[in-house]
């Protein structure tokens, strides 16, 4: 598994999509690869691997950063928001609102690639649309 | 057997506080048991199947040659009444009815086996359906348990961040910006683009002396003459 990560980090530094997405991958941890894409490197992305799937974790703001009278609001619109979200969908990790999506570990490296970069777009997205409830 | 809602406990009034312990040790030590079991099982049970098969190969060939020794010893009866030798024949018929018995063991035991066989391969179904519904709850297991080790690095990035009151209102602008710098780069890239190819047609167009073409100190001369000798 760790292996993976690591031939998938050598590969996305030198690789670069049709759509012109560059890659910088760091390890943070033994596990734990972030990941940051060209076409919003404001907000990167964690990519970790179990025995069948990768996933991408784009951690959006911590539960902290929204004020009380305006979670379910917030939580409602997310949940609406998710399904129109291509690729990616919108979790709760902890206590922290997450960007995430999963692939199959055989998933071809253009597949993750395009994953990672509508990932990093899909960030902006979401963020904008939700960005008048945060504190 | 579910393990989601073993991981996400909802409790009257929310979901429980996820932690550390979310992810109980003793129930992935209970599931990877079970998935050995299941695949210790079935190996086993891949190897009684191979070893019945052979079993079963053996006895099919022996009630096959009695078969045909019992055909055999059955003309021979008839030869023998034909010459007209009783006695040889009742004891030719004595030996078939021998060879009869066995054969009815030995096709007992067939059957036996065969129902073997089939039990064996109704248990290596289910117990292979068993241990791919419990490799697939492990994985949510592992899910969560990887996703889990995220958190802490997250954790990191807000706190160093969670001084600045809008902090994703501010990385979002940031985020934009370079988005909208992107684009106009981009759009600088096709606008010097399609300028330097209709630099290259004007010039094209100019050497085959087709539209704009320069007026030289010499063409001037040269009207200059013609309007003097009008």
């Amino acid at each position: 598994m760790q292996n993976n990560l690591q031939e998938l980090s050598l590969i996305l530094n030198e690789m670069s999509t049709d759509e012109g997405t560059t890659f910088e991958a760091v390890f943070v941890d033994d596990e734990i690869l972030e990941v940051t894409c060209s076409n919003n490197d404001e907000f990167s992305i964690h990519v970790v691997m179990t025995e069948k799937q990768i996933l991408t974790v784009t951690p959006l703001f911590s539960a902290d950063e929204v004020p009380k009278e305006k979670v379910n609001e917030l939580n409602s619109l997310l949940l609406r928001v998710s399904p129109a979200v291509p690729l990616s969908s919108v979790g709760l990790q902890d206590n922290n609102y997450i960007l995430f999506g999963a692939m199959s570990v055989n998933t071809t490296i253009e597949n993750i690639s395009h994953e990672l970069e509508v990932q990093a777009e899909n960030t902006i997205d979401v963020l904008e649309t939700i960005s008048p409830l945060l504190k | 057997m579910s393990i989601l809602k073993d991981l996400f406990k909802a409790i009257k009034g929310g979901v429980s506080e996820v932690g550390e312990s979310v992810v109980d040790a003793n129930l992935i030590r209970i599931l990877e048991q079970d998935i050995r079991d299941d695949s210790n099982a079935i190996n086993k049970a891949k190897q009684s199947l191979t070893q019945l098969k052979g079993t079963e190969i053996g006895l099919k060939r022996k009630i096959d040659s009695l078969t045909t020794d019992i055909t055999d010893y059955e003309a021979k009866t008839v030869e023998a009444l034909d010459a007209g030798k009783e006695d040889l024949a009742i004891q030719v018929a004595e030996k078939i009815a021998d060879l009869e018995s066995e054969k009815d063991i030995l096709f007992t035991e067939h059957t036996a086996l065969a129902k073997e066989v089939l039990q064996l391969n109704k248990m290596i179904k289910t117990r292979s359906s068993n241990l791919e519904k419990g490799k697939r709850e492990l994985e949510k297991i592992k899910t969560v348990e990887q996703l889990q080790k995220t958190t802490a690095s997250i954790n990191k990035n807000f706190a160093s961040t969670k001084s600045s009151g809008n902090r994703v209102a501010d990385s979002l602008a940031r985020a934009k910006k370079k988005q909208q710098e992107w684009k106009d780069n981009q759009k600088a890239g096709d606008w010097m683009e399609e300028e330097e190819s209709s630099s290259d047609l004007d010039k094209k167009l100019s050497e085959e002396g087709i539209g704009g073409k320069k007026t030289s100190a010499n063409d001037i001369l040269e009207r200059l003459k013609n309007k003097n000798k009008s």
